[in-house]
């Protein structure tokens, strides 16, 4: 009984799924009408950028940009009211400790230079966000219980960072006459790095304490093992 | 002018911006917000009621590279509700998390959900309302699970995964349409759209996506324990507000972007839909055994009513008597806003000064709590439809309508839905009497008491009295009755 069930659903589904496939074709078949790409192209030198994904996530459309880092702001809070971080691992060997050293600084140089570069060739705040955070996680597996974030007032300051500072800008711009995050001429570029470089520390710090995986400040909270460390370096 | 449509939207965000950087002072920070918010949202509905439709790009790039924002009679109808009862919710919960560690979790969650909901009302962009319905379902999924609790964790973070399920699905019927259309601007894409299978296949999914996360029947199974279970003004937020904005969302899409393919056959799918939520919901909150859980059913069950509007809609020519059901449609939307909120808050309540919700253990009740227990039978009633409440005219707009278009079999379901609704609420006011001698005053803890009793007084006052003003913010002529 169980399994004609299953046979069904899976009939079902798999009809569903033709269904999808034949309208994505027949999407794709179509003649290909106006598309936002060429528009988005053709205005690019007016942006403050030259790299096309950066001008439609930090001008064209910098309010769903905004928003977006509100997601991953609210993401983080809801793992923070689940309850305090787990102690975290035991302290890594001479061999990982040092390779630590080398790789951590290097992924915070990496991310300024994803971050400088992103307004003209691929890179931004989102990718050397992730390089940032993914130092946080290197830090937290090799025994650092605080990953290398801040205390929690320090923590809470910097995870609103981002957003905090594009809603700022984009107040600030609707307050003096130009439209919420209407870049005046000849400004946007600055206006864009200010945006980008608050977000990078915001999205590096979030990601950072989304892997901590738990409320800061409590800092010594038991997990499983019931052993808790705070050794600082 | 129209620049100022971004401030519901913007106060809120920095506000919960505030709150997560203080978390000492969130409550200050949260309520101050709360005051704002609920003024930019008001005043845009004035500027909507003095001076017709906004609308605004931002970014100065105009459409279709921009992204629109626009607030018409029916943007500002829901902002106003969400407004006033939002605002209500925000002083109930100031006195409801006082002292407490949950205080410093649920400001900040709160405002940004306040800012996603009002985002939703205003956005006039497909991609930009996936964005706000992310940003909604996960802060209420993670203010559903505030107390901690392993129930209310497990309800909510199924929540969450079915919110997730919606809004991708949601997303999918979007990338079709750019791919077909090439824009995402509903007013644009409203002039290219066809009735094409590629459009078919776009309505029927973004449909079923905010089905589920609006909870019609049968896509309403996670909605019970995750409403039931968490804390009291999250739940009035969650019933009131949260579901309302996906089904705006249906209710615009349905009636505007999709008008030339939602044809009476599907419109009579949903409508089938909503009859079903309609009598398994008032069914199962008749059967309910606590307080909220009634409550909840009872969400799943209003939310019925509101797509049995959608069959009478399609079937009738654009006129007066069309603009009747639209606008009484709204009207339900908006009541049940403010009763089911008021209901909620009354109901948590209760919970803290029994110690539990269980409705065959409320005896007396009503004597230790008059005010309460007075919310709780006005919100009921304008749940049931009883006269003057906004949902009455709905209903009886909607009983019209099914005679007028010959569509007689909406009429059983809204009667047996309404008999029932009635028995649920009497059986929690019937348990809530019988403590003698009849002691003490009307209201005993003002800061809570006031905010569920204005809202279940809205709910049957406001809106049932003074139903014209839904008409003329939507541009309709009188309200009918």
């Amino acid at each position: 009984m169980k399994r004609d069930l299953a046979l069904l659903l899976g009939i079902l589904l798999a009809l569903l799924a033709a269904l999808l496939l034949w309208a994505l074709h027949a999407t794709l078949a179509l003649e290909p009408g106006p598309r936002l790409a060429e528009l988005a192209s053709a205005r690019l030198e007016e942006t403050g950028v030259s790299n096309p994904v950066t001008a439609v996530l930090l001008n064209y459309r910098a309010y769903d940009t905004l928003l977006e880092l509100a997601v991953l702001l609210a993401a983080l809070l809801g793992i923070w009211s689940l309850g305090p971080a787990p102690a975290g691992y035991q302290r890594s060997g001479p061999a990982l400790a040092a390779l630590v050293d080398w790789i951590v600084p290097l992924a915070i140089l990496a991310g300024g230079y994803l971050l400088w570069v992103g307004g003209h060739a691929p890179g931004g705040a989102f990718q050397a966000g992730a390089l940032l955070g993914a130092a946080g996680v290197i830090l937290r597996l090799s025994g650092e219980p605080s990953a290398g974030l801040p205390g929690e007032p320090a923590q809470r300051w910097l995870v609103v960072l981002g957003a905090g500072v594009f809603a700022v800008v984009g107040g600030g711009l609707l307050a003096s006459g130009f439209g919420f995050l209407t870049y005046p001429p000849g400004q946007a570029k600055w206006l864009i790095l200010l945006i980008e470089s608050a977000a990078t520390v915001a999205i590096g710090v979030t990601l950072t304490a989304a892997y901590v995986g738990g409320r800061p400040g409590s800092g010594t909270a038991h997990n499983g093992t019931g052993q808790s460390r705070t050794v600082q370096r | 002018m129209a620049d100022l449509l971004i401030l519901p939207v913007l106060v809120p965000l920095l506000g919960g911006l505030l709150a997560t950087a203080l978390p000492v002072r969130s409550a200050l920070v949260g309520t101050l917000a709360a005051l704002a918010t609920s003024l930019s949202g008001l005043g845009i509905t004035l500027l909507v009621w003095l001076h017709g439709d906004l609308g605004t790009v931002l970014g100065g790039w105009g459409v279709p590279l921009g992204i629109g924002l626009s607030a018409d009679g029916l943007s500002a109808a829901l902002l106003a509700m969400a407004s006033l009862v939002a605002l209500a919710i925000s002083i109930y919960a100031g006195s409801y998390f006082a002292g407490s560690a949950q205080a410093r979790h649920f400001w900040p969650l709160w405002l940004l959900l306040w800012s996603a909901l009002n985002g939703v009302f205003l956005a006039a962009d497909l991609f930009n309302l996936y964005v706000m319905l992310e940003l909604l379902g996960l802060s209420a999924a993670a203010l559903g699970a505030l107390t901690g609790k392993r129930e209310a964790i497990a309800a909510n973070l199924r929540y969450l995964l079915v919110g997730l399920l919606g809004s991708l699905t949601y997303l999918l019927g979007v990338a079709l349409l750019y791919t077909a259309y090439g824009t995402l601007d509903i007013g644009l894409l409203g002039e290219r759209l066809g009735p094409t299978p590629i459009a078919a296949t776009a309505l029927a999914l973004m449909v079923s996506g905010l089905a589920l996360k609006t909870a019609l029947f049968p896509l309403h199974f996670w909605l019970p324990p995750a409403h039931a279970n968490a804390p009291a003004p999250v739940s009035a937020a969650l019933s009131a507000l949260v579901v309302k904005a996906s089904f705006y969302l249906i209710l615009r899409l349905w009636t505007e972007l999709f008008a030339p393919i939602a044809d009476i056959g599907a419109a009579t799918l949903l409508g089938l839909l909503g009859a079903g939520a309609v009598l398994w919901g008032s069914w199962r909150a008749l059967r309910a055994q606590r307080l909220k859980l009634l409550a909840a059913y009872s969400t799943v069950a209003q939310i019925g009513y509101l797509f049995l509007f959608f069959p009478l809609l399609a079937s009738l020519p654009p006129g007066t008597a069309r603009d009747d059901l639209f606008a009484a449609c709204v009207l339900m939307a908006l009541t049940h806003g403010f009763a089911k909120a008021g209901f909620f808050l009354a109901a948590g309540l209760v919970q803290r000064k029994a110690g539990h919700d269980r409705i065959s253990e409320l005896g007396g009740v009503a004597q230790r709590m008059p005010a309460t227990t007075f919310s709780i039978a006005l919100a009921g009633s304008a749940l049931v439809g009883l006269p003057p409440s906004g949902s009455f005219i709905g209903k009886w707009v909607l009983m019209r309508g099914a005679f007028e278009t010959g569509q007689w079999w909406w009429l059983p379901v809204t009667v047996l839905g309404t008999l029932l609704a009635a028995a649920y609420v009497f059986r929690v006011l019937s348990r809530a009497f019988g403590l003698e001698p009849t002691p003490l005053q009307f209201v005993t803890n003002a800061r809570s008491e006031i905010p569920a009793l204005l809202l279940a007084f809205a709910s049957v006052a406001l809106l049932g009295l003074a139903a014209g003003p839904v008409w003329a913010i939507l541009g309709f002529g009188a309200a009918p009755a």
